[in-house]
C-alpha cells in the first residue's frame, strides 16, 4: 500500500527520537556496569514501565493478536493466569534474593547460590533464547514492512536491525530501557483507536460475542477437555504447563525481565517494580487479545459487508500473524496509518532492543568474563559489551530466518521458552527455598529438563511440528504442545535436583545467607502508606485477577 | 530548562506533542487527513504530551 508524507513523517520522527535517546545516554556511559547495568538509578515509574515493555515486543502485540483470532478469548490466560501471579511471586518472594545477592545477572545468581557450571550452562541456553526471541522481533518487523510497505524482506531486516544497533550500542542498557518506555506509550496509544474504531464496526462486544462460536467468548468454560475448546488443553493443563511452570519460569527467572527490576534504585523499588507492572499488564489484553477476537468475528459470513477477512497465506490458510496490520490498513486513515505502522516498529524494537541488551550483559559477565578474561580493566568489558551488541544483532539477523517456517510467531516462542525457562523454575525454586539443594542437583537437574525438553519436543506433533524423534503423541496446537514440553522439563529437573541433592553435599549454611529463603532476613517497610507497600499491592491485585476470570469465565 | 531535555517524561512529552501536531496539522492543511479519527487521537496525544512535558520523571 502507498502511504503518505504525514506516516512518514511519524515514521521517521520515531526513528529520530529513539537515536537521540540513545545519544543522550552516550553522555552517561563511563563503564561497563553503566553500559550493561544503568548503574541501578532509574526511577520506579520508569523500571516498572519498562519490566512491562520488554516483554511487549513483536511476539507480544502480533503475536497475541494472532493467538486472539485464532484461539479466542482464552489467549488472556497469558495475561490473567500466565503473568500477573508469577509477577506478583517475583516482587513478592524472589527480588530480594537477586536484588539483595548484589548479582548482576540471573545466572551470577545461580553462581553464587551454586557453582560456576549451573551458571555457564544457564548463561549458554539464556544466550541462545534471547537470539532467538530477538530475531522473533526481527522477523515480525520485516514481513510488516514487506507486506504493508512493499520493502524488501532482506533490506528491511538489515535496515531495522541497524537502527537498533545505534542506540543500543551508543546507550546500552540505559537506552533500551529509556526507549522501551516511550515505545509502551506509543503501542498503547497508537493502537487504542484501532480497538475502539473495529469494536464499533462490529457493533459492540455482544454483537461480536454473538457472531462467534462460544468456544472463541469464554475463557474457562470450555477447558474441561481437550477436544472442547479451540487451545486443545484440559483446563489442568493450562493451570500446571501455562500458570505454574512456563508462567514462573519466565516473570521470575528470564533475565531480560528481571534485570528491569535488578536496576532500581533499592529493594523496596527493585520488589515494587514487577507489581506496579502487573497493572498495565492486567489490562494489556484490552489492547492486544480484543483485535483478534473483533478480526475473527468480522471474518464471519455474517459481517462480509464490513469488507474485512484475516489474510490467508499462499496455501489458502488463515494468516494469523498478519491479523493486526491487517486491521491498521483497513481502518487506519492516513496520518493514523502512520502512528499504527510505527507503533508496531516500536513492538519489534522494544522486543529486539530488550533481548539484546540481555544478552550482552550475560554474554560479556556470565560467558565471556567468567570463562575467557578474567580480570581485565573495566575499559575492556565496556569495549566487550559493545561488540557483543553488534555480535547479537548479527545473530538476531540469521534466526529472523528461521522463523519463517511458523505460521504463528507465538507458537514459535512459545517452544523456545518452554524448552529454556520450563525446567529453569524447578532449580530456582529449590534453589530459594530448600537449602539442602546442592550445586550438584541443580545442574543435573536443570540438564536434564532440558534434555526432556528436547525429547518430549521429537515424540509430540502439532501441526505438523516437532515429531523429529518419533510421533508417539499428537497435540492439536502448537501452544498446548509447549506447555507439554515445559510441563515434562519441570518435573524431570524438579525431581532430578531433588535425587542428587540428596546424595551429594550442600553448601554450608554460612555461604547462603542472602541467597536461601529460611537464611536471609526479610525486608521490613515501616512508616510507608499502603501503596508503597509489597503485600497489600499484591494482594489487592491478586483480587483483581481472580475477579477478570470470574467476568470472562 | 536544558536539562530537562534528558529527562525521560520530557522527551515522551515533546514526542507525542510532536506526533499531534502532524496528525492536527496535517487535518487542517491536506485532504488525504481530513478524518474524524485524526482530529481525536490528535488532540489526546497532545493533552498527553503536555502532561508529560509538565510531569517531573525523578532522574538522578
Amino acid at each position: 500500500m502507498k502511504l503518505h508524507v504525514a506516516d512518514y513523517l511519524v515514521i521517521i520522527l520515531y526513528f529520530a527520537f529513539v537515536v537521540a535517546v540513545g545519544f543522550i545516554i552516550k553522555k552517561r556511559i563511563k563503564s561497563s556496569n553503566d553500559f550493561l547495568n544503568s548503574s541501578k538509578n532509574i526511577p520506579l515509574w520508569i523500571t516498572s514501565l519498562a519490566f512491562i515493555s520488554a516483554n511487549l515486543g513483536a511476539q507480544e502485540v502480533l503475536g497475541m493478536v494472532a493467538s486472539g483470532a485464532k484461539y479466542g478469548i482464552m489467549t488472556v490466560h497469558f495475561y490473567w493466569v500466565g503473568a500477573i501471579f508469577a509477577m506478583i511471586f517475583l516482587g513478592v518472594f524472589m527480588m530480594p534474593f537477586y536484588y539483595g545477592s548484589h548479582a548482576r545477572s540471573v545466572p551470577e545468581y545461580l553462581f553464587l547460590r551454586f557453582d560456576e557450571k549451573t551458571r555457564g550452562l544457564n548463561a549458554i541456553t539464556f544466550a541462545v533464547m534471547t537470539v532467538f526471541s530477538s530475531g522473533i522481533s526481527l522477523f515480525a518487523l520485516a514481513k510488516l514492512l514487506e507486506v504493508v510497505l512493499g520493502w524488501d524482506f532482506d533490506v528491511s531486516i538489515w535496515i531495522a536491525a541497524g537502527i537498533v544497533l545505534i542506540y543500543t550500542f551508543v546507550g546500552g542498557l540505559t537506552s533500551a530501557v529509556y526507549n522501551e518506555v516511550l515505545q509502551f506509550f506509543l503501542i498503547v496509544l497508537g493502537l487504542s483507536p484501532l480497538v475502539i474504531v473495529a469494536l464499533q464496526d462490529a457493533g459492540g462486544w455482544e454483537q461480536v460475542k454473538a457472531n462467534l462460536d462460544p468456544k472463541l467468548t469464554h475463557a474457562w468454560k470450555y477447558m474441561g477437555s481437550t477436544d472442547s475448546n479451540p487451545m486443545g488443553i484440559h483446563f489442568m493443563s493450562l493451570i500446571f504447563g501455562l500458570g505454574f511452570v512456563m508462567s514462573f519460569g519466565y516473570w521470575c527467572t528470564d533475565f531480560l525481565v528481571v534485570q528491569r527490576a535488578m536496576i532500581a534504585k533499592n529493594m523496596n523499588a527493585s520488589q515494587r517494580t514487577p507489581i506496579l507492572a502487573a497493572i498495565p499488564k492486567m489490562f494489556m489484553p484490552l489492547i492486544v487479545v480484543l483485535p483478534g477476537v473483533i478480526a475473527i468475528a468480522l471474518s464471519q459470513p455474517a459481517m462480509a459487508d464490513k469488507g474485512y477477512s484475516i489474510p490467508v497465506d499462499a496455501a489458502g490458510n488463515m494468516d494469523y500473524t498478519m491479523t493486526l496490520p491487517s486491521l491498521i490498513t483497513h481502518y487506519y486513515p492516513s496520518g493514523l496509518m502512520g502512528v499504527g505502522i510505527t507503533a508496531l516498529l516500536a513492538s519489534f524494537m522494544s522486543g529486539m532492543a530488550g533481548n539484546v541488551t540481555a544478552f550482552n550483559s550475560v554474554f560479556t559477565y556470565d560467558i565471556y568474563q567468567a570463562y575467557f578474561m578474567k580480570k581485565r580493566s573495566d575499559r575492556h568489558y565496556l569495549r566487550v559489551g559493545k561488540m557483543v551488541t553488534l555480535f547479537g544483532i548479527l545473530f538476531s539477523i540469521g534466526t529472523a530466518y528461521i522463523a519463517t517456517s511458523f505460521n504463528n510467531i507465538n507458537d514459535f516462542l512459545q517452544l523456545v521458552f518452554s524448552f529454556v525457562n520450563g525446567p529453569l523454575f524447578a532449580t530456582f525454586l529449590l534453589g530459594m527455598f530448600w537449602k539442602r539443594t546442592s550445586a550438584d542437583g541443580a545442574f543435573w537437574g536443570l540438564l536434564m529438563g532440558t534434555v526432556a525438553a528436547a525429547l518430549t519436543h521429537g515424540c509430540t506433533v502439532a501441526e505438523g511440528k516437532g515429531g523429529w524423534i518419533t510421533e508417539l503423541y499428537t497435540v492439536s496446537s502448537g501452544m498446548g504442545q509447549a506447555f507439554i514440553v515445559a510441563m515434562v522439563s519441570w518435573v524431570v529437573n524438579f525431581f532430578t535436583t531433588i535425587i542428587v541433592s540428596l546424595v551429594t553435599k550442600p553448601k554450608p549454611d554460612s555461604e547462603l545467607k542472602g541467597l536461601v529463603y529460611s537464611l536471609t532476613e526479610k525486608p521490613k517497610y515501616t512508616g510507608e502508606k499502603w501503596y508503597q507497600k509489597v503485600v497489600p499491592l499484591a494482594i489487592l491485585l491478586i483480587i483483581l485477577t481472580v475477579l477478570l476470570n470470574i467476568i470472562f469465565f | 530548562m536544558s536539562k530537562r531535555f534528558t529527562e525521560l517524561s520530557f522527551i515522551i512529552g515533546l514526542f507525542f506533542i510532536i506526533l499531534s501536531v502532524i496528525l492536527l496539522g496535517g487535518y487542517l492543511i491536506t485532504d488525504a487527513l481530513k478524518f474524524r479519527i485524526n482530529i481525536f487521537t490528535g488532540c489526546a496525544f497532545l493533552v498527553f504530551g503536555i502532561f508529560m512535558v509538565m510531569v517531573k520523571s525523578g532522574e538522578e
